[in-house]
């Protein structure tokens, strides 16, 4: 019994290494063939003159660069992605806030209540986008319906929800935001139910209010989890062009274009291959740094 | 002795039946069963993608009755995939980067940069003109690349861009023919938005319909994306008169809807009884027709608009059928084409007429033909097309519809330039500047 016990021990250890270069492989064939293949290509035609139908390929240097940053349509997309993701991850994380506060007391229907919030995030992105589409569509708005219905406006004189620069902007923001919110509410929801129950007790013995209590005990005891949110809420919105493409396709006029919908319509509807691959790698500085953040977030957690 | 089944068959008997069946079957069938490889080398496969069309009755003629009869009688399994119209840049171009992908590859608008990974079609032209006579100059300027003396795709059809405008209120402002001039269409639209609140439906996004639109005004009013030599002329006195125009268009009588548009939407806006006129093809009114909506009468057609310098519009879409260099069957790829244009009278009915000839022998008739249409309501109500030819031309016109008129029409710099002086974002000068800068630097890279 001991000997067989002693046999399979060293079959494992022996196999591990192997075991484990085998289920890892997966993962790293999946970022060479996907994320690092196309990202070297990119760079690769970022330098060079690639046009769709093109078959040869020429080094023009910091051409495609220079040339981009003089447009206005980029200048555009930048403060739209900076915009779009600094925005909505503030209205993500205050309404998770509310609504992981709302949903973490015990009342009737709690359980649906939670299902409907989550809908947004399980749904596919392009189905809510497409949704969106339409509740906001100059023609069938069921929003500007209703404000003519009331008597708000008048019925050629509704707000373009999709038509006006700004209102355009603030539609984007919205839809990103309903997407992310349930994301970030299970999972401070899930934060808020790891605090010992004990300290917001002692807490309210000692006189602490609510705003005191929440400030200054449970969101920086929740820090940790806070970060998680917000890392991956940037990421999601910064590289997303799927809301903005459908809602807008970028329009009005390149207004609420954002690197990568703007890459996508110069670089592969707009036949400029090179141009897109410039654009895109714009994405990247800023995608590092959250990426360093969240590396530093993940091992923290590790060491605690 | 053999046992006696149920049915009163023998197992023997069984197996004779069988056997003999299973001879016939084989004797039939034989290459299939026996040398399946053979079998399949000798059934060819051609693979087409092209648009769903706005008209469906199209499709269902295009794939049910001509593909299946060429496919049985060229002993070739035709396959056609249809997508929607706005995917088929992005298509085309993962087709190109793969080297696979379809036979053959229809777009939308001359795709000129797509020459050197596309076969040439002078071949086709041949065969078919032999048969059909000469193509129309549209044709040949949309497919053709003068410095190369190469065909980089066929056209089949292309479509018409007229006017559609809604009767009652054009007839209430004065205009019962509807509107026949730029400069009509400004004061009537402007009546009708005062009196009734409806806006005037034309497209200023970054989508087909806005494109031939603006590219209409700007013909009209004289000014041009580039001369017939291919050297940029944007930047123009005539190109500020129409932004000016569209400007003043704009404020007196739309509403920043068009900024948000699709392909489809100005259909929608026409047919929900929203504006007062649109530019687009006959998709709008044959809608209407198919679904017996109650607006169908009060929608007209008329012809392109005429402007300071000419009466002129873009064709709404041109068929551009390509065949790729890396096509597995370019040989029947041809072949469909030269015989699909034999069959073009039968495609021409069951589009309802939204594809218009390139090779005109084919339709003889047409005038007669889209003068009394039962389906439309009143039968006439295409007769205004039948001079189609002498107002539509291609993109890129005066010149060829070349690899940088290509890329600058996807660029969307046509439509950008005048939405923003439209909304006032812009001087007309500085986007005319804007405008000559991009196509320079487009241009530049094409020579």
């Amino acid at each position: 019994m001991a000997i067989a016990r002693r046999k399979i021990k060293s079959f494992g250890a022996a196999q591990s290494p192997l075991l484990g270069a085998a289920m890892f492989s997966p993962a790293v064939l999946y970022i060479l063939l996907l994320v690092a293949g196309p990202f070297f290509l990119a760079i690769f035609y970022a330098f060079s003159d690639a046009r769709i139908g093109n078959t040869e390929l020429h080094y023009v240097g910091l051409e495609n660069f220079r040339s981009i940053l003089q447009s206005p349509s980029f200048r555009v997309a930048i403060r739209n992605s900076l915009i779009f993701t600094i925005c909505s991850q503030i209205v993500v994380i205050v309404g998770a806030n509310i609504l992981a506060i709302a949903l973490e007391q015990p009342f009737r229907g709690r359980g649906f209540i939670r299902f409907l919030i989550l809908l947004p995030w399980v749904a596919p992105i392009a189905l809510g986008a497409i949704g969106w589409k339409w509740i906001l569509d100059s023609i069938y708005s069921v929003i500007s319906w209703v404000l003519v219905a009331l008597h708000f406006y008048k019925p050629f004189n509704a707000p373009m929800w999709l038509g006006e620069p700004h209102l355009a902007i603030a539609s984007v923001l919205l839809v990103h935001s309903w997407r992310l919110m349930p994301f970030s509410t299970v999972i401070l929801l899930a934060g808020r139910t790891a605090i010992p129950k004990d300290i917001p007790e002692a807490a309210a013995v000692d006189g602490a209010g609510f705003w005191r209590t929440q400030l200054q005990i449970v969101i920086p005891m929740m820090r940790p989890i806070l970060s998680v949110a917000v890392l991956f809420g940037l990421i999601f919105t910064f590289t997303d062009m799927t809301v903005v493409y459908i809602l807008t396709a970028g329009g009005p006029f390149d207004s609420t274009q954002t690197l990568p919908s703007l890459a996508f319509a110069l670089g592969i509807q707009g036949s400029d291959l090179a141009a897109g691959a410039a654009i895109s790698l714009f994405l990247v500085p800023l995608l590092v740094i959250i990426a360093y953040f969240m590396l530093r977030v993940a091992h923290r957690a590790e060491v605690t | 002795m053999g046992r006696k089944n149920d049915q009163g068959l023998s197992r023997r008997d069984f197996i004779k039946l069988s056997g003999s069946g299973a001879f016939a079957l084989g004797a039939n069938s034989g290459p299939f069963f026996l040398f399946p490889e053979r079998a399949a080398a000798e059934q060819k496969t051609l693979k087409i993608l092209q648009w769903s069309h706005f008209v469906p009755a199209y499709d269902t003629w295009f794939d049910g009755t001509f593909c299946k009869q060429w496919g049985q009688k060229n002993n070739t399994n035709v396959i056609v995939d249809h997508i929607n119209l706005v995917d088929l840049p992005a298509k085309a171009a993962s087709e190109a980067s793969a080297q696979k992908g379809h036979d053959l590859f229809m777009l939308l608008s001359p795709p000129a940069a797509y020459e050197k990974q596309t076969i040439d079609m002078a071949h086709v032209y041949q065969e078919v003109e032999k048969k059909h006579g000469k193509k129309i100059d549209l044709a040949h300027k949309s497919t053709y690349n003068p410095k190369t003396k190469r065909y980089f795709a066929f056209s089949d059809a292309y479509t018409p861009d007229p006017g559609n405008w809604h009767k009652d209120w054009w007839t209430e402002a004065g205009f019962p023919n509807g509107p026949d001039t730029w400069e009509e269409l400004r004061v009537g639209a402007k009546k009708i938005r005062d009196k009734t609140g409806h806006p005037c439906g034309l497209g200023l996004s970054q989508e087909l319909d806005t494109s031939m639109a603006m590219r209409a005004l700007l013909w009209s009013f004289g000014g041009a994306e580039q001369d017939e030599a291919g050297n940029v002329t944007i930047n123009s006195k005539e190109t500020m008169e129409a932004l000016k125009y569209m400007k003043a268009l704009y404020q007196e009588s739309e509403t920043p809807e068009v900024f948000t548009w699709t392909p489809p939407s100005n259909n929608q806006a026409m047919l929900a009884g929203r504006v007062s006129y649109v530019a687009n093809a006959i998709s709008i009114t044959r809608q209407s027709e198919r679904e017996h909506l109650p607006i169908d009468a009060k929608i007209m057609v008329s012809r392109a608009l005429k402007g300071p310098a000419r009466r002129i519009a873009a064709e709404h879409v041109m068929d551009c059928y390509v065949i790729w260099d890396f096509a597995e069957n370019k040989d029947g790829a041809q072949q469909f084409l030269i015989d699909y244009i034999d069959a073009f009278h039968d495609g021409f009915a069951a589009g309802q007429f939204y594809n218009f000839p390139c090779f005109p022998s084919t339709v003889p008739n047409l005038k007669q033909e889209i003068a009394n249409d039962p389906r439309a309501n009143p039968p006439d109500k295409y007769k205004v097309l039948g001079d189609v030819l002498d107002w539509a031309t291609n993109i890129g016109y005066p010149g060829y519809g070349t690899a940088a008129i290509d890329e600058a029409f996807k660029a969307w710099i046509i439509p950008t330039m005048f939405a923003k002086v439209a909304r006032g974002d812009e001087t007309p000068e500085n986007a005319a500047k804007a405008a000559e800068e991009e196509y320079k630097r487009i241009f530049a890279r094409w020579k």
